[in-house]
């Protein structure tokens, strides 16, 4: 459900799902967990093709960042309407950096 | 206008975005935006919780959706014969999941949240256990528009 775009030492990964909800949410944490059990530790999610997450999604997400640890980052790209919305309502926005779009993350990240 | 349907899943979390998006078109003519997502977030929410907790995410179980669209409000009830939710679970006033300390990074919270998700979301949450069946009954009002 991934797709991934190497740009110097970041990651860009695409969700290619429109939903992460309870049923997708193991496999999107094994794939991401292979990507950082590979090596990887700067990281940014492109959620611009999804459309809808739920609190098993979320909690894959948070559950990556404890994986990446302290020295690892997980910037998101691309959260809009709903998605958004539960990064908002969850405060979730103050865990993870928020960027409208790819260029932006890994712009930051590369700072 | 009033109108009212029954819709009904097999316990398959791979089923809950068809009825998320079948009760999400059904609001479109009630709701906005904002709202369709309040919805579709807390419904997804509940019948997870019934899959997860109450069938033990067996399949081959019955999960059952009313949607009643009544003037300025949707009513939504999740109806399942699993095994009630412990009264515990219920309570609204329990601990806040979304009061964690961003800094602490062990303990941002990885699940736990689909209850308090639903109550932020939706205007009433009850919850009946009965004989036969358990029954969570959802209202999502029509907001004044803004003027």
């Amino acid at each position: 459900m991934l797709s991934t775009d190497q740009r110097g030492n970041i990651l860009v990964v695409q969700v290619e799902e429109k939903r992460i909800d309870a049923s997708k949410a193991p496999i999107f944490k094994d794939e991401m967990t292979r990507c950082i059990e590979g090596g990887q530790n700067q990281i940014v999610l492109d959620l611009s093709r999804v459309d809808f997450i739920d609190s098993s999604g979320l909690g894959a997400l948070v559950s990556c960042l404890k994986r990446l640890g302290p020295r690892g980052s997980l910037a998101v790209a691309g959260a809009t309407g709903a998605v958004s919305r539960l990064f908002t309502l969850t405060r979730m926005d103050r865990v993870f950096a928020l960027h409208p779009n790819v260029e932006a993350a890994v712009e930051q990240l590369s700072a | 206008m009033a109108a009212s349907i029954s819709l009904s899943i097999d316990s398959d979390l791979d089923k809950v975005s068809l009825v998320a998006r079948a009760v999400r078109s059904l609001c479109t003519d009630v709701l906005g935006a904002d709202e369709l997502d309040a919805v579709e977030l807390s419904l997804v929410e509940a019948i997870n919780n019934v899959i997860k907790h109450g069938y033990h995410g067996e399949s081959g179980k019955d999960v059952q959706v009313s949607v009643a669209l009544q003037p300025g409000q949707v009513v939504i009830e999740i109806i399942d014969h699993a095994p009630p939710m412990p009264a515990q679970v219920l309570e609204k006033d329990s601990e806040d999941p979304f009061a964690f300390d961003e800094t602490d990074l062990a303990n941002i919270p990885e699940g736990g949240m689909g209850l308090a998700l639903i109550h932020m979301n939706m205007d009433e949450v009850e919850y009946h256990s009965g004989e036969a069946e358990n029954r969570l009954r959802m209202v999502k009002r029509v907001s004044p528009s803004p003027t």
